[in-house]
């Protein structure tokens, strides 16, 4: 019951020894209810960090070119993704090369994913700034419900959608106000959150499939592709574009990892943490929502169980992504690399005729290796 | 010849990688006596302690006998064992769990015939033990909600409460540290009720009018020596204070001048007040370093986060005549207000992002270029900066987190010089800090002050407020009882100040 403690603790670069973790060092004490943000103390991996004392006191300054050299030699570890990634494209060349060496398989998995990937872009901002939003799934569910039923209800598509953001909003502030004034562990109000948002797409969808009444101009665009790839893909990137930069760009990125790494030392340097937890709470609702939109765009039906069966992969990811590009911390591309590369490699297991089952076995095997040796790397260190 | 002594120790030695902190000490406490144990910060105290309780082992060659019987020291629980029992300053009781849990930490559970906890036994006795110590309340609460007199009284009965061997020897660390003075009587009348079961008692107090309102006998450490042990008789604070820092006093109340500094005040505090603060007021010119000195519980570790906002507090801060809102650090920073807090690593390192981060986290927008950050210009800011503050190594891109204590504090000055702030408040500043960094941030700070910033330098090292302030201002029990000026100030003068020289801390504690 404790992701990204164990997560995000655990992962760090071997060699820089500590990152800032997103939901922030393994909290010393046993705790039933995961808190993210609890990073007040030195972890056991800092402790046992070498003290750079004096090493590079000759050098006094650091050549840019230097410390760009430097990192790159730890390739190996914030890169390990892309080079797993690349192996798995090789092996299922050798293995499957009629089936898997085909362009429609880009193009397939590309698409598929992009609702993940959507999902897990948004939760980064939580999980940066040191809560959990659990809640995300069900408001992607919810938000298809509202732009179905405001289509059946003749409204226009642009309106319906509209009307999915507007509600996914207010989500997000309920789960913010819940979390920040009301001071109720993130974990906790959001898991909440998201049981009321299962009743309200029942509620919505009068418990039944819709599937006829969505407006056809949307259900075009939700299925049009570019270069052969569907349209949400696109759409995925320009979130994961909006995000980035959001997160690596703007000075509120900053405040996000601040909150997340140490909400007391934040506070203390003038950053408003409940206002940066409670913007992350709204920013990941408004981001279910809009993949909620695109979702049934996609899809062209609306049932009470879409969405929750979002929430597990769209964490695994997040938390996969946290150990590469940034190790210990959680971030855009390394989540991006995270989904495609469990894409990838379903996708051949499938191609060379591996069961079902195979998909969940093998996105909950490769999260745990991961974090694990991450979490090994980091005692190394 | 008396009887048998509860506690004797001969010739205890305390060796740590490069310092002594205790030579051959001789200590003999009698059955039924209440002996305080005082001396200055470092004179070690907390080291004989924490050898009597078994987190230190000895240097070879003491012998220490409790009721007679020889006591092995250095392993945890012998002393226990021995009838050696101790409320330490911070009690130590688990605030989640409820007075029988914390209780039983001491003695166990009471079983019934089906070896489960009889829960109805439990309370019954943990009500009976407090009862009998003069308190009553639900013991079925956590203990974190209890006040602090209450979970005082849980752990000394926690102490007491029987074991195999009866308790001998009790010994209370700074028990009185964050009682409200109506409680510390009562407390005072257990402990005697306890001496008067022939327990003997060592009292460690900084407050030295208690020693004089409880004690019987009172044993002086200094530098790690037994200096003497003799009634409490005929000794006045003075003698007692002269002592303890190896020295007499002439009297040095120095009248409070006037302004004699130049210019407005760039920070003036007026009624400052939190739970523990009660009314002080302070005024701080440009230029000017002003140190705060107090003993634990003196409002010494709040006035820094006070000042900044950080905990709730009421009173007015102004910088420059501009009134600072309560409790919002960041209009703090926006009017010119900086503060390096006490304990890093809880209040101000994110060990686990780079110098970069942890130096621009205060007001990034600084390095916006066209709407975005600006890797290259933070980079250049922040590396001008880790090598002005001669951080080693001064690379931008590292994690805090893998630099030893000293550069990181430096680390957290330059996030608050880069500021260039009216009013830099530092609490503790040189903290777990190596003797060359501590130099470099007394000189940095020197250099903050002669840049026109007022300085506020709160300190437990009355060395580096000696080394920094021009004026000391002395906390006791929440106020200003002191203040020291140059050349008034000395490091004995600042300790003989917070340990309650003088009529106030005895007029205020009665």
């Amino acid at each position: 019951m404790n992701p990204p403690a164990g997560t995000t603790g655990g992962s760090r670069s071997s060699s820089e020894g500590a990152s800032t973790a997103p939901g922030a060092a393994p909290s010393s004490e046993p705790v039933i209810v995961p808190t993210p943000g609890s990073n007040l103390h030195p972890s056991p991996a800092e402790v046992a960090n070498p003290v750079v004392e004096a090493d590079l006191a000759t050098t006094p300054e650091t050549p840019p070119g230097e410390e760009k050299g430097r990192r790159f030699s730890l390739g190996m570890d914030r890169f390990s993704g892309l080079y797993v990634w690349a192996a798995l494209i090789v092996v299922f060349a050798i293995w499957v090369p009629d089936t898997f060496l085909r362009l429609n398989n880009v193009t397939i998995i590309a698409g598929n994913e992009a609702i993940t990937a959507m999902l897990a872009l948004g939760i980064i901002i939580p999980l940066a700034a040191g809560v959990f939003d659990l809640s995300f799934a069900g408001v992607a569910g919810v938000s298809v419900a509202v732009t179905a039923w405001g289509q059946v209800n003749g409204y226009s598509p642009f309106i319906a959608a509209l009307m999915a953001l507007v509600v996914a909003t207010i989500v997000g502030a309920l789960n913010g106000f819940v979390v920040v004034q009301l001071k109720v562990n993130s974990f906790i109000a959001t898991l909440g959150m998201s049981s009321l948002l299962v009743a309200a797409e029942y509620f919505i969808t009068d418990g039944k499939q819709i599937v006829e009444g969505f407006s056809e101009g949307f259900l075009t665009l939700g299925n049009t592709q570019i270069l052969g790839i569907p349209l949400p893909f696109y759409a995925m990137l320009i979130l994961a574009a909006v995000i980035y930069v959001v997160i690596e760009y703007l000075p509120i990125g900053r405040y996000l990892y601040a909150s997340g790494g140490n909400p007391v030392a934040a506070r203390l340097a003038g950053v408003r943490v409940d206002r940066v937890v409670y913007g992350s709470l709204v920013a990941s609702s408004l981001v279910a929502g809009i993949t909620g939109v695109v979702l049934a765009a996609r899809i062209g039906t609306a049932s009470p169980d879409i969405g929750p069966s979002y929430l597990l992969p769209a964490f695994s990811a997040v938390f996969l992504g946290s150990t590469q590009i940034k190790p210990g911390r959680v971030n855009v591309v390394g989540t991006l690399i995270a989904i495609y590369l469990l894409a990838t490699g379903v996708k051949g297991l499938q191609l060379a005729g591996a069961p079902t089952y195979t998909k969940d076995l093998f996105n909950g095997l490769a999260l745990i290796i991961a974090v694990a040796l991450a979490a090994r790397s980091a005692r190394k260190a | 010849m008396s009887p048998t002594p509860a506690l004797e120790i001969r010739g205890l030695s305390k060796t740590f990688p490069g310092q002594r902190a205790l030579t051959e000490v001789d200590l003999q406490l009698r059955p039924g006596e209440l002996r305080a144990l005082v001396g200055q910060n470092g004179c070690g105290k907390s080291t004989l302690i924490k050898v009597l309780a078994g987190y230190h082992e000895p240097d070879p060659g003491v012998d220490v006998f409790v009721d007679g019987e020889r006591l092995h020291l250095g392993t945890a629980g012998a002393g226990d064992a021995a009838g050696l029992r101790f409320v330490h300053q911070d009690l130590g009781l688990v605030p989640t769990l409820d007075t029988c849990d914390n209780l039983a930490m001491g003695h166990g559970y009471e079983r019934n015939r089906l070896g489960l906890i009889s829960w109805r036994k439990e309370q019954r006795l943990a009500r009976e033990t407090l009862t009998g110590l003069g308190y009553d309340f639900d013991v079925r609460q956590p203990t974190g909600h209890l006040v602090i007199s209450q979970r005082t009284a849980i752990a000394l009965a926690r102490a007491l409460s029987p074991r195999a061997t009866p308790a001998r020897v009790l010994v209370l660390d700074e028990p009185t540290a964050n009682l409200p003075a109506t409680e510390i009587e009562r407390l005072f009348d257990v402990v005697r009720s306890v001496r008067d079961r022939g327990v003997a008692v060592l009292f460690v107090s900084h407050h030295l009018d208690e020693v004089f309102r409880l004690c019987d006998t009172v044993t002086v450490l200094r530098d790690g020596r037994h200096i003497v042990t003799r009634p409490v008789e005929g000794l006045d604070e003075d003698a007692l204070i002269a002592l303890m820092i190896g020295r007499t006093l002439e009297q040095f109340a120095v009248p409070v001048e006037g302004a004699g500094q130049h210019g407005e005040p760039a920070l003036e505090a007026h009624d400052l007040c939190t739970d523990v603060l009660a009314g002080v007021d302070l005024d701080v010119r440009p230029g000017e370093i002003v140190g705060v000195a107090g003993i634990t519980g003196s409002g010494r570790e709040e006035i820094a986060l006070a000042l900044f906002g950080g905990i709730p507090r009421t009173g007015v801060v102004t910088v420059d005549g501009r009134r600072v809102e309560e409790h919002r650090p960041d209009k703090a920073v926006d009017a010119g207000l900086a503060l390096v807090p006490a304990e890093r690593h809880a209040n101000a390192a994110f060990l686990e992002s780079t110098l970069r981060e942890n130096v621009s986290i205060v007001n990034p927008g600084d390095f916006l270029r066209r709407g975005l950050l600006n890797r290259r210009r933070e980079v250049s800011e922040v590396t001008t900066w880790l090598q002005k503050l001669k951080v080693r190594p001064p690379q931008p891109e590292r994690h805090l987190g893998t630099l030893s204590g000293g550069n990181q504090q430096k680390v957290m000055l330059a996030r608050w010089l880069r500021q260039q702030p009216k009013v830099l408040v530092l609490d503790e500043p040189t903290q777990g800090v190596d003797v060359g960094a501590k130099a470099d941030i007394h000189l940095l700070v020197e250099e903050a002050a002669a840049a026109g910033a007022a300085v506020v330098v709160v300190s437990t090292d009355h060395s580096e407020l000696t080394r920094l302030a021009e004026r000391v201002v002395v906390l006791r029990n929440g106020r200003i009882a002191d203040v020291l000026r140059r050349p008034h100030i000395d490091p004995d003068r600042i300790t003989a100040a917070t340990i309650g020289q003088g009529s106030q801390s005895k007029g205020a504690a009665a």
